[in-house]
């Protein structure tokens, strides 16, 4: 098409773009169809052991890597009928504040239990600065088939290093049974507390 | 607007106000306005692939009086504080700030005395969006938080009542300071 | 170096040798690992301590010696002429020999460093990190314990960390004298472990600082941070009168553990567990905003209008004011309150004394400790004897009982104490009791045995008498006399850290800064001219008995002019009191009726209390950690400390009186610590004549109690009720027991035994406590003052010295 006149070229240009692939993303209609590449950085998880007990042990390596200081843990001790990890310590306040946030995954390569890793969710925008500090309740991942949530006991029998070496696949019967028992008595508890306030 | 004056107050408002949001919503115009690298990504938001032209934004108003969003995007330092003060002031009502990535929102990494740590604390911000810098997906999706936010908005003397409340629960709410979470 | 080797410096000779090729000098008697600090060598170590015996337990710090067949330990040999020594900067011997005991040291040890609370200041993490092997060549299961074990309620041991160095049981033995914990075992089930006591010593916190692996942890700090989350400060311990430097930690606003930093003139590394583990209390059940009265209740008011309350009575009441503050109180705050009555009040009606007290004592304050710089810890240490009166130093001054301990241990000091019994602090130090009835102790130190007189002749003795040595008549006016009678010095050690401060800084009446006699005109006229004030009161004004015996003249006279129907003014309109507790004076009943008569209240205090409770106006303060200052140990030695929450929004004392005076629109006084410091350095000590030595008699000696009756003996313990160690469980669970100590005959009479409760009554109320049967005079009673079961003061009402009755708590229940 060198030889048409200049001044119509850049019209073909345009007419023949008309039959080109549109490259225009379509989100949010069609979000899924254009995913972030796998190793994007994107919200943080606090993972949990195969049988619902957290990984994290609030050992606050992360918070000390952190470039931005947007990561403020406390640690606490698992005692008997509290235990949240296995071994001796838990991270009983995990924050994430998401406005300090640069998503530079220092904190994940410093995580000695891999209890952090990241997702692909970034949909994270909110309308106060409060909201987008994230506790834990709202890093962890979710319960699957096999999980209980804490707090519960270890499988029977095993050690922490069990945990570690993978030989803990799930929930037991009886960590199933000490979680009902837990929650029917909390639920007890509520209905109580409900008949005495009215 | 100015419609809002001349119909009687509480009469035919929630539609008038759907009405009103929806045009809004539609017709949302951006200042200009980059300070570092998120306004990279803001820019790509603009281009063909993101495209910001589908939610009726693709004109980027180099006059602040023709727009209605200002997104910051990238970090304040104090000696722009002033200058980005400025061009909101210079904007005509109603108007809506983003503050895109963490160091507008908080200063993200530059915890120091070069950076305004939030430029929540020079100009009201509707949509903080997290993100270093956030990819332009993200902010279409805060964009997108916003237009539900503007459609929601009350006008008339829904809006008066609606500020008067708003007042109202933030003279009794919990100090920031004092939330604890779980902290003890 | 320590001192005692900086002292023989002098006059032996010194040695020379080489370390690493580099020539040096040191003292007889120095350790290769010393000689080598000196010309910039470190040498790997874990079990050495430059305060602990030799033991060469960890054997990390091997080096090479020329002519020695082996590597030698540097932490056990010392030197001597012309040693050549090579480190393991030059020699690959000692290199090699180090990096074995490395892998040994850690074949059992867990690698656990991310739950472990030594984790980022772990002597054995970081030389693992510089000088260890990155992977391990053992790879058969660990040695493992169940873990942790408590040793004592708040130390926590971790016997697969343990690298049995011995730096704990050393230090419990040598240091503290308390050999609770010691080595178990043999072999590789050698472990640390405790009989059939808990390791209850008072000063256990101290082992788990120099535990150089995470052996020993703290339950109060477990898990709560990380040492690289901590903001650390260097402060002043506020709970004793020792002066301790600290260290505080902090983060989210929120103090997390306080350690012992090192002062060799002073706490040398150690500080007691009072002072580690007791702060709580900063941060819990606070007031916040000031406090107003109206309509007979207390509710929340802003700053401004407090202020303007306030100003507008005191400026009524001027002249005719009162100011009590308790024994607590930095240097720069004291002085600001003395500063306020005399200035702005216009009176010298001012007491820091909110325990038992006697003019007596006022009198030798000002003539002998206020403004003066006494003898200390050195001189301490280097006494041949010292002789304690009125003073239990391992429960009142925990830091001068381990500076006692080190001379005892080192070169026998001989240790006398005028007390009812012999104390266990006592007999860790190997002292002599002086068996007193409390009350006679003047009569003792009158006729002193002959030994004892000789001893204290000796060049460097001591007397170091407590501020309980008020309560006895005569007592002070005693050891004065002794004092200038045999030429041993005198040292006054009061209980509190603000005491001292508050002495020199005159918030007390008749003393103006710097032990100055406000009777004295030419000292009056330098504080005026700094003051920028025209004149002070001339007459001393009331103390804390004078205003609480003032007060309760007002009322009767004022209920007398309302039945004649005239005009009554009375002599204190406005009582302002700061930090005060109405138990700690002997008599808190009467404090606490004067405190509701006053027409006007105000208060000052960090968290509520009885007083706030009672005043017309509370304006919240800072507490030591959020505010800088200083205290003034009991030798006058100034130790400031810094502010520790720097974002804190509290006011200090300081700055509430002079926003007061802003609000009188009297001239602006100092609002902050510098400008304070600067007019407390430009006023100085007082140079000039200072009142007399007062001149009491000894009282006739008072009889002791019968099968019925016995005199009272009491004192604080270190770790007690006292409100700065609320919060704290782990440090109240190893409190000592409340008991009751009673002479064998006594506890004969009574017809009761070892742990059988007795019953102390006075007229006001009684104490039940379980009998300690003691090797003590008859016909008295030792009760604690202020522990669990026995109140003294709240319930008893009486102080040391009176007489109680003594009974079977059975025979009360029969009857009734």
């Amino acid at each position: 098409m060198a030889d048409l006149p200049p001044a119509l070229s850049g019209f073909w240009v345009t007419f023949r773009t008309m039959f080109q692939k549109v490259v225009t993303e379509q989100y949010p209609e069609q979000a899924a169809k254009y995913p972030p590449k796998p190793r994007f950085h994107g919200r943080h998880q606090l993972n949990r052991h195969p049988d619902g007990l957290e990984k994290c042990v609030g050992c606050e390596l992360c918070a000390w890597a952190c470039p931005a200081d947007a990561i403020y843990v406390q640690g606490a001790a698992n005692v008997e009928g509290d235990r949240h990890s296995p071994g001796e310590r838990y991270g009983r306040v995990y924050q994430i504040n998401y406005l300090r946030c640069i998503f530079c995954a220092m904190c994940i390569e410093a995580c000695p239990t891999r209890a952090l890793t990241m997702t692909h969710e970034f949909d994270l925008a909110d309308h106060s600065r409060e909201v987008l500090i994230y506790e834990k309740d709202q890093l962890l991942a979710p319960l699957t088939e096999n999980m209980v949530a804490p707090p519960h006991a270890m499988v029977a029998g095993t050690t922490e290093k069990d945990y570690y070496e993978g030989k803990v696949t799930g929930a037991t019967t009886e960590q199933r049974e000490e979680v009902a028992h837990r929650e029917e008595a909390e639920e007890a508890d509520e209905v109580v507390d409900a008949e005495a306030s009215s | 607007m100015g419609l809002e004056e001349k119909i009687p107050s509480g009469f035919l408002l929630t539609t008038v106000e759907g009405l009103a949001g929806y045009a809004r919503k539609k017709s949302v115009w951006t200042v200009t306005f980059g300070l570092a690298c998120c306004a990279i990504e803001m820019m790509s938001a603009g281009g063909p692939r993101y495209d910001l032209g589908r939610f009726g934004m693709e004109v980027f108003r180099p006059s602040p009086r023709q727009a209605d969003l200002m997104i910051v995007a990238g970090r304040v330092s104090q000696k722009m504080a002033p200058i980005v003060r400025q061009v909101y002031d210079q904007m005509s009502n109603p108007k809506w700030v983003i503050s895109m990535g963490a160091c507008a929102s908080s200063g993200g990494m530059f915890n120091n005395y070069a950076i305004v740590q939030g430029v929540d604390h020079i100009v009201p911000v509707d949509i903080y969006l997290p993100g270093c810098p956030p990819r332009p997906e993200q902010l279409e999706d805060a964009i997108l938080k916003l237009h539900e936010q503007i459609q929601q908005t009350k006008i008339g003397a829904n809006r008066e009542k609606e500020i008067a409340e708003l007042e109202a629960k933030a003279l009794v709410a919990e100090p920031v300071q004092d939330m604890k979470g779980l902290l003890r | 170096m320590t001192a005692q080797a900086e002292g023989e410096a002098a006059d032996t000779d010194l040695v020379h040798a080489f370390i690493d090729g580099q020539p040096v000098s040191v003292p007889k008697g120095t350790l290769i690992i010393r000689a080598a600090e000196q010309v910039g060598v470190e040498i790997p170590r874990f079990c050495d301590h430059p305060l602990l015996d030799p033991v060469a337990a960890c054997r990390q710090c091997l080096v090479e010696v020329e002519g020695m067949p082996k590597p030698q330990p540097a932490c056990a040999l010392y030197v001597s002429e012309d040693m050549k020594v090579k480190t393991q900067d030059t020699s690959t011997e000692a290199e090699v020999a180090q990096k074995g005991v490395m892998e040994f040291l850690l074949a059992n040890h867990p690698l656990d460093c991310p739950v472990c609370d030594k984790g980022g200041e772990c002597p054995l993490q970081n030389q693992a990190m510089t000088a260890g092997r990155t992977t391990s060549r053992y790879t058969l299961p660990k040695r493992t314990f169940p873990k942790p074990i408590n040793v004592s309620a708040q130390v926590l041991l971790d016997r697969e960390r343990c690298v049995n160095c011995q730096r704990c049981t050393r230090f419990a033995d040598e240091i503290a004298g308390d050999p609770l914990i010691d080595l178990m075992e043999r072999g590789a089930e050698q472990q640390i472990g405790i009989g059939e006591e808990p390791f209850d010593s008072y000063f256990s916190g101290n082992t788990i600082q120099i535990c150089p692996v995470g052996a020993l942890t703290s339950a109060d700090y477990r898990f709560k941070a990380r040492p690289f989350d901590l903001v650390s400060v260097p402060t002043t311990c506020e709970h004793c009168a020792s002066g301790c430097a600290t260290r505080t930690d902090w983060r989210h606003e929120s103090v997390e553990r306080r350690y012992a930093w090192e002062d060799p003139a002073v706490n040398e590394d150690w500080n007691c567990d009072k002072g580690r583990f007791a702060f709580k209390y900063l941060s819990e059940n606070r007031l916040t905003t000031p406090l107003v009265r109206e309509d007979g209740q207390l509710r929340k008011a802003s700053w401004p209008e407090a202020l303007r309350i306030v100003a507008a009575r005191l400026a009524q009441a001027g002249s005719r004011s009162a100011v009590v503050t308790g024994g607590r109180l930095s240097l720069e705050d004291a002085y600001a309150y003395g500063r306020f009555a005399r200035t702005d009040l216009g009176t010298d009606n001012i007491d820091f004394r909110t325990r038992p007290t006697s003019q007596e004592e006022q009198d030798f304050l000002a003539s002998r400790v206020a403004g003066t710089a006494g003898p200390t810890y050195a001189d301490l240490e280097a006494a041949p004897t010292v002789l304690l009166v009125g003073f239990e130093p391992e429960e009142e001054s925990p830091i001068v009982y381990l500076r006692l301990r080190k001379a005892v241990r080192k070169h026998g000091m001989r240790v006398f104490s005028i007390a009812p019994f012999a104390s266990e602090g006592l007999e860790k130090l190997s002292g002599e009791l002086l068996a007193t009835v409390p009350g006679s102790e003047a009569a003792t130190l009158r006729s002193l045995p002959d030994d004892v007189a000789k001893e204290l002749r000796a060049d460097g003795a001591m007397i170091l008498v407590g501020e309980r040595l008020a309560q006895s008549q005569g007592g002070l006016s005693a050891a004065v006399a002794l004092s200038e009678q045999t030429g041993a010095s005198l040292a006054w050690i009061p209980r509190r850290a603000g005491e001292r401060g508050s002495l020199d800084a005159g918030a007390i009446s008749g003393l103006l800064p710097g032990g100055r006699p406000i009777t004295d005109a030419a000292a009056r006229q330098e504080v005026a001219k700094v003051w920028g004030i025209e004149a002070l009161p001339e007459t001393p004004g009331l103390n804390l008995a004078g205003i609480i015996a003032a007060i309760a003249a007002d009322e009767a006279g004022a209920a007398a002019a309302e039945d004649s129907e005239e005009e009554y003014e009375r002599s204190i309109e406005a009582l302002i009191l700061a930090g005060v507790d109405v138990s700690d004076v002997a008599e808190p009943a009467a404090l606490q009726r004067a405190i509701d008569d006053a027409p006007f209240v105000v208060a000052l205090d960090i968290r509520p209390t009885e007083v706030t409770a009672a005043a017309d106006v509370v304006f919240p303060v800072a507490t030591v950690a959020e505010k800088s200052g200083t205290f003034v140990d009991w030798e006058g030695r100034r130790r400031p400390f810094a502010i520790t929450f720097p974002e804190t929004q509290m006011f200090s004392d300081a700055t509430v009186l002079s926003l007061i005076a802003d609000n009188l629109d009297h001239d602006p006084a100092p609002r902050n610590v510098p400008a304070l410091r600067a007019e407390i350095e430009a006023l100085g000590a007082w140079a000039g004549e200072r009142p007399d030595v007062p001149q009491v008699p000894a009282p006739p000696a008072s009889p002791a109690g019968d099968n019925q009756t016995a005199v009272l003996a009491t004192w604080r313990l270190l770790l007690d009720l006292g409100v700065t160690q609320e919060g704290a469980p782990y440090l109240a669970a190893t409190r000592r027991p409340s008991v009751a100590r009673i002479s064998a005959a006594t506890a004969a009479g009574l017809g009761i035994g070892e742990g059988d409760p007795v019953r102390v009554g006075s007229q006001t109320g009684s104490i039940t406590l379980p009998v300690a049967v003691t090797e003590m005079p008859d016909g008295i009673v030792w009760v604690p003052t202020n522990s669990p079961d026995s109140r003294v003061t709240e319930s008893l009402g009486v102080g040391a010295g009176a007489t109680v009755s003594l009974s079977r708590p059975t025979d009360l229940t029969e009857g009734a």
